[in-house]
């Protein structure tokens, strides 16, 4: 048992309604890079969950290093080494990097007050060690996903962790920032013989990092593979548990009207610089323009812009023919535009009300769901709520629970539901598929065509450029908030990774 | 969008209030008065005459006013601590509106003092909610402020301006025409007509809060800001709005233990009761329907915690004592009950499970 680090023997977890785990059995070995995949809601985060104490498994029992785990409580699977990134993380968003990653253990001068020097330092020893740069003083909230992330790391690291979790980590990076993450990986496991479970989507990742890979389907592990005998294909059947078919998307008709027109457009970021630095951009209906940027480019405020989150200092918006500069996001969706945003939990959903009442928001005032115009007609709603819900698969225990009880994917599906049944003629989409499972991908990538076809305008944010390649009819490349590229028809992938670091295109190419 | 009734909730209540009854007891023990007397002294103060029942009623209607305007406040994410100093305006105003009026018909006097309560209230909730919508400031930083300075203003305006003119009354002002005044319903009680109109706008801010569109955007924008600006909701409006509300509620309080029981402004139309409302709304968790009955209950403690001093000579702190111990034990609550309750989930899956096993065997 010396070269176990972790066993999990006929674990499973109930949620009301749901069997979230269905006896597992799984052994992890010491020094070994486990990758867990699956479709959304098929248990994953549940199992790992159970591994760091959050949940007391309902059957079942968990090894860590040998020893059982039988205070289910995170201190004590801590206490055995286990440290743990959520998909959504645990950072207090206006404590400093050193604050964060000390909480709970604080170096203390004279036991009492907090030493914040000592903190600093070791911060940066820790980031030393790992070689994870980050600035101890700088406030949590202020630093991108990535940083963030990094900042979780660190803190597992500092509380001893030998075994880590992480749990969708890559969904929130750039594929700059996933390599780094990637190097760290091999490092800790090589140098440090530290053992490391990933839960990801990404099927190449699983085979670029990872000795072995489970599968789970429906709260069963269904297989676990050594990665160099499997292929994507493989591991997708497995997932789904059938072969999964990329079929081509259809694209039909041509572009239209100008629907999004930006104009010099000048937006500045939350710390008062620079991110949109006098663009202008135009989507026609029918079309699907497509941003790639490395995060922290200004796509972020370019779209919170446009959608009217954010206040432009200067330039124009137009949306559908009408001036919409300036405008609240309110008016700015009359004028038929809608929105799936780029943080689902902070800006996409409300977590503690009923999916009833996310999917309901936006036409709440329309006449169908109000007697007078004000009573809300609560079964009206109901049914409407229950056929968005069964039209886009949406996957949990109905339409009653608060959306922050369902997995990641199907918060996301809630989202894709709502902004997608307005019909509107302008879409504006960020990271549709961030964290969400292959078979949902294909769905929501298929949603995103069939409104093309229909004569939408589209305008599409995404990290992942697969995705990007995918949809788009025509890519711009975004560098320090300036188009760096336009690019249509045929071009190659270098090019435009070229253009998102800073290069210019060479102007013959461009057509 | 249904809201089941929580019976879990419902009962730790029930525990915590039989819990702070015991509690109550062995204190009452130790101090050396009989619990059973002291309790039945309490009932018979509450219940015995005509007129305590009238009095707990009124005091019924001002908790649950004012404890509704605080729910108000947190529907949309606001703490408002500020109703006390709302209340004072409203009735210091209200109050000096009907004197200002004498002579005029009650129908022109009334209405004008009551929309002026809710006027000045409105306008005093206006000013912390516009500082948290416009320039983020704490709003319950600021409320606190503002009572000090509107109890400050209230006091100078009774002692100067607005004074009784008979020179014993010393922080009073004038007397309202007996014309002007509700109707008693129970006499020598404090309970007037004030109390339907209480009823009428109990019933409003429920409705509005639980079954209506604008409700349901009050609700998300307490919940998630961003989301409901996101989602095109006029978030800032919204606050603003209910500050408002909140406020013109508890001016109008203020308005109604003038015209309803005291007759004239003097410090005494509150007494803290701002506070006390704001207690039974946390205790029901800003759940309306819960406050309306908590209200009940928390009237007919404090009056009968009244009559259980002059009777038995218990002194009506105890009813202080319980009050704690139930806002005690339901803050323990969520820890306690919530394992508890986690336990039995757990168990319950555990049998599912088993169950599933059982079928898939046959
Ligand atoms: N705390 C919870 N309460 C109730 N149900 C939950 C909870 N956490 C997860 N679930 C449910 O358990 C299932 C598995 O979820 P999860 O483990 O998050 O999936 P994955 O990480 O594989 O996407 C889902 O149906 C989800 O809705
Ligand atoms: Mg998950």
């Amino acid at each position: 048992m010396d070269d176990i680090a972790v066993r999990f023997e006929h674990v499973s977890m109930a949620f009301p309604g749901v069997l979230a785990n269905d006896d597992v059995s799984l052994d992890i070995r010491r020094g070994e890079v486990f990758a867990l995949v699956g479709e959304n809601g098929a248990g994953k985060s549940t199992l790992m969950n159970v591994l760091y104490g959050i949940h007391a498994p309902t059957d079942g029992r968990v090894f860590i290093n040998g020893r059982e785990l039988t205070d289910h409580s995170p201190k004590a699977a801590i206490g055995l080494g286990v440290g743990m990134v959520h998909q959504h993380f645990m950072l207090v968003p206006s404590f400093t990097v050193a604050q964060n990653i000390v909480l709970s253990r604080e170096p203390r001068r004279g036991r009492v007050f907090f030493d914040n020097a000592a903190a600093r330092r070791k911060t940066l020893a820790l980031a030393e060690e790992y070689g994870l740069e980050v600035d101890p003083d700088a406030a949590v909230e202020e630093l991108s996903v990535g940083l963030q992330q990094r900042v979780e790391i660190l803190k597992t690291l500092y509380r001893g962790a030998e075994i880590l979790i992480l749990d969708e980590p890559t969904a929130v990076l750039t594929p700059q920032e996933t390599e780094e993450l990637f190097a760290v990986i091999r490092r800790v496991v090589r140098e440090k013989r530290m053992t490391v479970v990933i839960i990801t989507h990404k099927l190449y990742e699983v085979l670029a990092i990872s000795d072995r890979v489970g599968v789970m389907r429906k709260g069963a592990l269904v297989g676990v593979r050594d990665t160099a005998q499997v292929d994507e294909q493989t591991l997708a059947s497995m997932m789904v548990g059938r072969p999964m078919l990329y079929d081509k998307l259809e694209k039909t008709g041509t572009p239209g009207e100008v629907m999004i027109e930006v104009k010099d457009l000048t937006v500045r970021d939350n710390r008062g610089l620079v991110a949109v630095d006098k663009l202008s951009l135009s989507v026609r209906a029918g079309e699907v323009l497509g941003i790639a940027a490395v995060e922290g480019n200004g796509q972020s405020e370019l779209l919170e812009a446009v959608t009217g989150m954010r206040k432009a200092e200067s330039g124009a918006v137009t949306i559908c023919g009408h001036d919409a500069t300036g405008l609240d996001p309110g008016a700015i969706r009359a004028l038929g535009l809608a929105h799936v945003p780029e943080d689902r939990l902070s800006t996409g959903v409300s977590r503690d009300a009923t999916v009833t009442d996310n999917l309901l928001t936006g036409r709440h005032r329309e006449k169908r769901f109000n007697r007078f115009g004000f009573h809300q007609r609560t079964s009206t709603i109901e049914r409407y709520a229950r056929e968005i819900y069964e039209k886009f698969d949406i996957r949990g225990s109905g339409t009653d629970v608060p959306v922050g009880d369902l997995s990641g994917g199907n918060m996301q599906k809630v989202v894709i539901a709502r902004e997608f049944s307005f019909d509107s003629p302008v879409l504006v989409v960020a990271q549709p598929t961030r964290g969400v499972d292959v078979g949902a991908i294909e769905f929501i990538h298929r949603q995103i065509i069939d409104r093309r076809n229909q004569g939408c305008a589209i305008l599409l944010c995404s990290a992942d450029l697969d995705e990007v390649f995918r949809l788009s009819d025509r890519i711009v490349t975004l560098y320090e908030g300036k188009i760096t590229g336009e690019f249509t028809g045929e071009f190659s992938k270098d090019e435009i990774g070229l253009c998102m670091t800073g290069g210019q295109r060479d102007k013959e190419a461009a057509s | 969008m249904k809201k089941k009734r929580d019976w879990g909730y419902l009962g730790s209540l029930c525990i915590s209030v039989l819990l702070a009854f015991v509690i109550g007891a062995v204190i009452l023990a130790v101090a050396g008065f009989s619990p059973v007397k002291a309790y039945a002294a309490m009932a018979s103060g509450a219940f015995s005459s005509a007129r305590h029942i009238g009095d707990f009623l009124e005091y019924a209607m001002v908790l649950c006013l004012t404890g509704l305007a605080c729910v108000l406040g947190s529907r949309v994410g606001i703490f408002n601590v500020g109703g006390e100093g709302q209340l004072l305006l409203g009735a210091v105003v209200g109050c000096q509106v009907g004197v200002w009026l004498n002579g005029q018909s009650p129908w022109l006097a009334i209405p004008a003092a009551a929309l002026a309560a809710m006027a000045v209230g409105a306008f005093y909730a206006l000013i912390p909610g516009w500082l948290k919508v416009k320039v983020k400031v704490n709003e319950v930083i600021t409320t606190i402020m503002l009572n000090t300075i509107a109890a400050s203003l209230c006091q100078y305006l009774a002692k100067g301006p607005w004074k009784n003119p008979n020179k014993n009354m010393v922080a009073a002002t004038a007397q309202l025409d007996p014309r002007y005044w509700f109707k008693t319903l129970i006499p020598g009680s404090n309970l007037s007509t004030a109390i339907i109109a209480a009823a009428v706008v109990t019933f409003l801010t429920w409705y509005v809060m639980q079954k209506t569109s604008t409700g349901y955007e009050m609700k998300l924008t307490g919940q998630n800001p961003r989301f409901a600006f996101f989602s095109g909701i006029k978030t800032d409006r919204i606050v603003l709005a209910c500050m408002c509300i909140s406020g013109a509620m508890c001016g109008l309080v203020g308005m109604f233990r003038v015209y309803g029981a005291e007759h004239l402004y003097r410090s005494s139309v509150s007494n803290q009761y701002y506070f006390e409302g704001l207690t039974v709304a946390m205790i029901a968790r800003y759940d309306p329907v819960t406050v309306i009955g908590l209200s009940f209950l928390f009237a007919i403690l404090k009056i009968g915690a009244q009559g259980m001093e002059l009777s038995a000579g218990v002194p009506n702190q105890i009813y202080l004592i319980i009050q704690t111990v139930v806002i005690f034990c339901m803050a323990a609550e969520s820890g306690v009950f919530a394992s508890l309750r986690a336990g039995a989930q757990r168990k319950k899956a555990r049998a599912d499970i088993r169950r599933k096993e059982e079928e898939s065997h046959v």
